[in-house]
Order: C-alpha cells, then sequence, then structure tokens
C-alpha cells in the first residue's frame, strides 16, 4: 500500500513538474528572437542601477530588431554555456562582445563582423612595466574561456613563454582579475581592450594604470547563431550594413567607446 | 549612502528570486524527502535499494553538476524545462534526498518497543504513527533541518549557472558595473538578515515543539 502510495506521489510529481515546462515557448520561434548576453558585460551589455538592459550591443541589437521587425527578448546566460544554450535553443542570438574565431565557427554560425577588438595587458605605473618584455618572470592572469586566453596559448612566443611558470592564472570574470592586479599578486592581466578602457575609465584609481598594447592578432566582434540558419545570417548582415552604411554604427560607437571601432 | 539607495532595489530584485526558489524547494522537497524515507526503511528490498541509490546519487554529486545536467542536458533527448523550472526541479530532487536521511535517522531513533506497544494497547499502525511516533521525529529531525534550510538559502545561489539573475548575480552585475567591492557587502548583509530570520523562525518553532520535557 505505502508503496503503491509513493509511486503515485512520483508519477504525479513528475506529471506535475512537465505541466510546469509545457507552453513554455523555447528557441526558434518565427516572431520573437532571444538573445543571450551576459548582463555583467561591461560595456557591452550589463544592467543599469535601475534594472534596464543597456550597453553598446545591446543598442545595436535594438537597432537591428527594430530593421528587421522583430521583437528582441534579452535572456541572460552563463556566459560559459552560450553554445550549449543556443544548441539547445533557449537563446536564438549570441551577442555579447563575441569575438570571431575558427574554433568557434566551427560550432556558430557568424555574422559579418561589426567592431574592431584587441587584447591589451593592463599593468600598475607603480612597476615600472612599459613594454610586454618587462613581464618576464611576472605573474600574469586572463579571462578562462576568453579570446586572450587562446591567444596567449596559441602563440606562446609573445608573452606566454616569459611569465611565470610559463601558466596564467585564470579568473571566471574580469573584476576577479582586475581586483588580483589591484592587490598586486598579479603584475598584468589580458583583456580585451573595450573592457580594458572601460574599467579605467570607471575606477578611482584610474591614473594608477597603464595598458600596453600586444602584438595578438586583431579581433573581430560578430554575432553568434545556429549553424544552418541561413536566413537570420542573412537577415542580420543586412540589417547591421544598413546600421553602417546610415551612420548609426558609428554615432553608437563614438557615444560607447568615445571613437569609431567599428568596421 | 547615496549609492547604497541606487544599487539596493537590483539586489532586493535579486533576493526576491533568491527567496522565491528557496519557498518552492522548501515546499516540496520536505514531504518528498518524508516519503522518500518511509521508502528507504521499507521492506521492500527492490524499492529501498532503489531510493538507496537516489539519495547516493543526489548526495554524491555536486548540485552544481546537477544544475547543469537538467538544464543544458536534458534537451539533448528532447526534456526541455524552462530556466527556473529546471533551477526548482534539481534543487527540490537533491534537497529531498538530504531531508530523506534527517528524516530516516528520526525514525530509526524512536525505537521499535514503542510501536509495538502501541500495537498492544490496540492502536493501528496508523494511529501509532500519527500520535507516538511522529511527534517524536519531529522534535528530533528540527535542529537537522534547520541546517540544511539555511543551507538552502545560500545554495540557491549556485542558480547563475543558468543564468538566473539571483541576489548574487545582482551584486555581481553592480560590482562589474561600478568597480566596486560594495554591492558584494551589501549582499553578504542580506544573507545574513535572511538567515537571521530563518534562525529565529527555527527557534519558535522548536519551543512549540518542546513537549516531553
Amino acid at each position: 500500500m505505502k508503496k503503491k502510495l509513493i509511486i503515485l506521489f512520483g508519477f504525479l510529481f513528475l506529471i506535475g513538474l512537465s505541466a510546469c515546462s509545457n507552453g513554455q515557448r523555447v528557441g526558434t520561434s518565427k516572431e520573437a528572437l532571444i538573445v543571450g548576453i551576459d548582463d555583467s558585460f561591461v560595456p557591452m551589455g550589463f544592467q543599469t542601477s535601475a534594472g534596464k538592459l543597456t550597453g553598446f550591443d545591446v543598442a545595436v541589437a535594438q537597432k537591428v530588431g527594430q530593421v528587421i521587425h522583430r521583437k528582441l527578448i534579452f535572456q541572460t546566460i552563463d556566459w560559459s554555456m552560450k553554445e550549449t544554450e543556443l544548441r539547445n535553443g533557449t537563446i536564438d542570438l549570441i551577442w555579447n562582445g563575441y569575438t570571431k574565431t575558427p574554433e568557434r565557427a566551427a560550432k556558430v554560425y557568424f555574422s559579418h563582423p561589426y567592431l574592431r577588438n584587441q587584447q591589451v595587458v593592463v599593468v600598475k605605473k607603480a612597476d615600472h612595466i612599459t613594454t610586454l618584455k618587462q613581464l618576464q618572470n611576472k605573474t600574469v592572469g586572463v579571462q578562462s574561456g576568453s579570446t586572450g586566453y587562446e591567444d596567449l596559448m596559441q602563440q606562446p612566443q609573445i608573452l606566454k613563454n616569459i611569465i611565470r611558470n610559463q601558466t596564467p592564472v585564470q579568473y571566471d570574470n574580469i573584476q576577479n582579475g582586475m581586483l588580483d592586479l589591484k592587490a598586486g599578486r598579479i603584475q598584468g592581466f589580458l583583456i580585451d581592450r573595450v573592457f580594458a578602457e572601460y574599467y579605467l575609465k570607471h575606477d578611482r584609481q584610474q591614473h594608477q594604470y597603464q595598458i600596453l598594447v600586444t602584438p595578438y592578432r586583431s579581433e573581430n566582434f560578430a554575432v553568434g547563431m545556429r549553424k544552418h540558419d541561413y536566413a537570420l545570417q542573412k537577415q542580420i548582415d543586412q540589417a547591421l550594413k544598413h546600421l553602417k552604411d546610415t551612420g548609426q554604427l558609428k554615432s553608437l560607437s563614438e557615444q560607447w567607446f568615445g571613437k569609431d571601432i567599428t568596421q | 549612502m547615496t549609492y547604497i539607495g541606487k544599487i539596493l532595489p537590483s539586489l532586493l530584485n535579486g533576493a526576491k528570486v533568491t527567496l522565491l526558489l528557496f519557498a518552492i524547494t522548501l515546499i516540496l522537497s520536505i514531504p518528498l524527502g518524508v516519503l522518500l524515507s518511509w521508502g528507504l526503511r521499507s521492506k521492500v528490498k527492490p524499492l529501498k535499494w532503489i531510493l538507496s541509490c537516489y539519495v547516493w546519487l543526489m548526495r554524491g554529486t555536486p548540485l552544481l553538476l546537477q544544475l547543469i545536467f537538467i538544464f543544458y542536458g536534458l534537451p539533448t533527448i528532447g526534456i526541455v524545462f524552462e530556466r527556473f523550472t529546471a533551477a526548482a526541479v534539481a534543487f527540490t530532487l537533491n534537497y529531498a534526498a538530504y531531508f530523506a536521511e534527517i528524516f530516516r535517522g528520526g525514525l530509526q531513533a524512536v525505537s521499535q518497543d514503542q510501536r509495538e506497544a502501541a500495537a498492544v494497547l490496540g492502536l493501528s499502525r496508523l494511529q501509532a504513527f500519527r500520535f507516538i511516533v511522529w511527534p517524536q521525529v519531529l522534535k528530533i529531525v528540527l535542529p537537522s533541518i534547520g541546517n540544511e534550510v539555511i543551507n538552502l538559502i545560500k545554495d540557491s545561489s549556485l542558480v547563475y549557472v543558468l543564468g538566473i539573475g539571483d541576489l548574487l548575480r545582482a551584486g555581481n552585475v553592480a560590482t562589474a558595473r561600478d568597480v566596486t567591492l560594495l554591492p558584494l557587502l551589501l549582499v553578504g548583509i542580506i544573507y545574513l538578515a535572511m538567515t537571521a530570520i530563518l534562525t529565529y523562525i527555527q527557534t519558535k518553532i522548536e519551543q512549540r515543539f518542546s513537549y516531553y520535557e
């Protein structure tokens, strides 16, 4: 009797749960597009203190949405899970300072690149480091899973071979790396230029830091979408081209970065 | 001070998500834990074996892994949960396993003699459970349950991996945006406040059940 009750309850429980999940629209709808973003990714996409989403990529995405007449829903995601979210259909676009790389191109479709980016090393002025060579035997940090990390590993002659232990310290997010740099446990932090500039602009001790340019290949930010989503790729490319031709992309770049770094 | 006022609403919004997940998990996992604990003491061997495996699985793997598996892994075999549902399912299944073990311990602590004595006095098994065993079990399990409840409110921060904006994530977002650690300090204070309230409630409940003393 007890056993039957337990089985019955178990079934009811499962039915209840599956009922909850029904009716939820997930991915690949023809109406709205779900844009996956990390809402702490300044200055590309982040929440204001009033809880509103803002940032360069959010602004561009909204304009693209207007051009292609599709409603956009912004969904916060964990950045390390972005390609899985895309594959599972829980998001339709990855659009948040997403660098186009050959490895990623094997898994997702990319739009035309719309923004130029570069890897830089942030150092403390007090350490008197002015060239990459001076990072010899120093501890260097990088965000795990970032393009900076890939660059570091793929072109070891530039930086990896000279830093302490030939191994970088990896951080989950940019702010932790910056905190560690501040605390002096690392002497250099390899990150995207757009993020480095935002951080230095908003830190009260900004005058204590400087940015070293690296010779890593320059990078491009593009929009990621599911493989074989040809129609969507075409739509987004056309919309981005339209924004570029009408100067809207340039003015957004100037508004967010103080200069035109679009392409 | 003005800065605190500015970011507090977004933190409190995050706290709402944390509390909602907390409440749903607690309401679902405690009854499920009680049922499982009966099963774990069942004389039906296959049932007992299956439930022991379940408890082993849930307690033996990280909750973070279970969250990832349920939200990101299950869609590959066609089971798609909405974000918050996935979090509630993972937390309920995980916590039910812990509660089951707590209740099993509580049930075992009441000696078999008492059940036999109740039978001799002519009480049915259900009556013996309701009036003799259960009141004692409740008293025994309350402190352990309180432990799990406080763990739960903090564990809820693991939902970041599903992109759910809970209290800790709200603090992280503000930290990234404003380049200061102050939001995280506030997050800590809010967690402490929630735990203080829960501890107070637990003390009250334990007083209410302080019979036989």
